[in-house]
């Protein structure tokens, strides 16, 4: 399938740092990417790239095909955007501001009647409906963020850390609308933090570090690829006598009372290592609670990434 | 757009402030004034509808230019535009629905000033006359003329600074001689005192004043 974000070689500084160095990104239609990166390390950036917030840059940058500087308006017309912070005019109710900004959008009135009752309902806003934006908590006006973002249906969906700041069942909600979306056709690009919730939506991942994007690739591939080493956990229901056998088989470390972690070197078989903990347990008279492979997940990714030194 | 410009002044309580508070204000003075001044009939004495003719050219002006400036900054810092640029619209049209959104305002500020001062005139028993109004009219004219002016130039100052302290530096010591420009051809004697050139002049100041507002705007990173 095309790609419906190519982003090729961009640069971006500002001032003397080098915030983007030669980024180069492609996103196809239909898919949802997490991307994901330490604090600093140019999210925002690239995501006000692509909605046309930043245009001083090097580098070409295409959504649908239109150039986000040249064609300025026409790539608009197919994204929705939410920013890392949103601001409304501080007169606005909950309801005016959805209603002028997808008045903008090109939404006919009919179905801005039916849409915006519609997702406040479902995020639990309706009842804030006349509100003043200025009055919401944090967390609502982020909400509201969002609701703008999804009102005129747009192809592509660029979330800048959507997440952050929802409550469990929002996020959740969050995650099932971007599913809802996915088999609508949308693309979805989001930042975020929170590494578990890009493992459950996300079909593929970039890491963004230094300016580049490190790696991206199914969340599965990225982890085999990056040969993370594997681990071992041993949660005891009684302590054998002496435990020190577990430090023979790995880096052990108990992470609390009865609960082992052992990191195995590279290029151990993990099944071995089982069988001799479970025989060397009973022998010295223990008890095992659970026993098994720990698979690998995002933060772990992302703390071992850190780790090699691609942070300095 | 306009339509939201205007709705979002009268929310705010802008216009309540402008319309009412204001003119009220301008009347009480008046009242104020000791009894010499007001009834000096050698000298004419001063009129209710001269005196706010005379407070609103020094001071409209200025809250016009303010008004703008001090909301587009603000607005901007608060990333209100954001979310309005990264839709498919003309982003001209968010500097001149600002720009025609103060300048009725405070023009309509201006007519209710006026008619007070009208008002207070008739009540006294010197209502003016015929001829006296062709002068309200064309000071009243100028007037519009000074607030449109001040307006653009609170566009321009409105987006070129970041930060709202710098926008009314900019209009306290830069703006208020700008609106000065289009009577220096005829101070200086280049041309003709003429009423309607000069308000010629003004109105294409304006319009090129909030022109380069439009195009700088485009043009920047919000
Ligand atoms: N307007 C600006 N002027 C100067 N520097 C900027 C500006 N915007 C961002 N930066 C710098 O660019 C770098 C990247 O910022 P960016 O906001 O893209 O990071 P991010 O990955 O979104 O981080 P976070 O996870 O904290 O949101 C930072 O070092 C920041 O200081
Ligand atoms: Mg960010």
């Amino acid at each position: 399938m095309a790609a419906l974000v190519q982003i090729e070689n961009v640069r971006k500084k500002f001032y003397a740092q080098v915030v983007l160095d030669n980024l180069s990104l492609e996103i196809r239609e239909g898919e949802v990417f997490g991307y994901i990166g330490p604090n600093g390390a140019g999210k925002t950036t690239t995501l006000k790239i692509l909605a046309g917030l930043i245009t001083k840059f090097e580098g070409t940058v295409r959504v649908a095909g239109n150039d986000v500087v040249k064609d300025r308006s026409k790539a608009h017309a197919v994204i929705g955007f939410m920013p890392q912070s949103c601001g409304f005019q501080s007169w606005r109710t909950v309801q005016s501001a959805l209603d002028s900004l997808a008045e903008l959008s090109g939404v006919p009135e009919a179905l801005r009647k039916q849409r915006i009752p519609a997702l406040l309902e479902r995020f639990k806003l309706l009842d804030a409906r006349f509100k003043k934006v200025k009055e919401l908590s944090g967390g609502m006006t982020q909400k509201l963020g969002l609701i703008q973002a999804l009102l005129h249906e747009p192809k592509l969906l660029v979330l800048d850390e959507p997440l952050e700041g929802l409550d469990p069942p929002s996020r959740n909600l969050l995650k099932e609308i971007i599913r809802e979306r996915q088999h609508a056709g949308t693309t979805v690009l989001f930042s975020s933090h929170i590494l578990s919730d890009v493992d459950d939506v996300a079909d593929r991942i970039g890491i963004l570090n230094r300016g580049t994007i490190a790696t991206s690739g199914s969340i599965r591939e990225l982890v085999t690829d990056f040969g993370l080493p594997l681990e071992v956990e041993v949660d005891f229901a009684t302590t054998p006598a002496d435990p020190g056998f577990l430090a023979e088989l790995g880096t052990a470390t108990e992470r609390r009372p009865g609960e082992w972690r052992i990191r195995l070197a590279d290029g151990t078989a993990s099944d071995p290592v089982i069988h001799t903990a479970i025989e060397r347990t009973l022998a010295g008279g223990g008890k095992i609670r659970k026993i098994g492979l720990v698979k690998p997940d995002l933060d772990d990714l992302f703390a071992q990434y850190i780790e090699r030194g691609h942070v300095n | 757009m306009l339509r939201d410009e205007l709705i979002g002044f009268a929310k705010s309580k802008v216009m309540i402030v402008l319309w009412v508070v204001l003119p009220l204000i301008a009347m009480a003075g008046y009242l104020l004034l000791p009894k010499e001044i007001t009834e000096a009939r050698g000298l004419g004495g001063l009129s209710a509808t001269a005196f706010v003719g005379f407070l609103m050219s020094s001071v409209a002006g200025t809250v016009a230019a303010l008004m703008v400036a001090v909301d587009l900054v603000s607005e901007r810092n608060r990333k209100v535009y954001e979310l309005f640029v990264i839709r498919p619209m003309r982003r001209e049209v968010i500097i001149w629905s600002k720009f025609l959104a103060v300048f009725a305002c405070v023009t309509v500020a201006c007519l209710v000033s006026l008619g007070l001062g009208i008002a207070v005139d008739a009540f006294r028993g010197n209502a003016p006359r015929g001829d006296e109004y062709y002068d309200i009219g064309k000071s009243l004219l100028s007037l519009i003329g000074v607030v449109a002016l001040s307006c653009s130039v609170g566009v321009v100052f409105g987006v070129m600074s970041r930060t709202i302290l710098v926008a009314v530096i900019l209009i306290l010591y830069v703006g208020q001689n700008l609106t000065i420009v289009p009577m220096l051809p005829v101070y200086l004697g280049w041309l003709p005192d003429h009423f309607w050139l000069v308000m010629l002049i003004t109105a294409t100041m304006t319009g090129l004043l909030v022109l380069a507002a439009s195009v700088m705007f485009r043009r920047a990173e919000l």
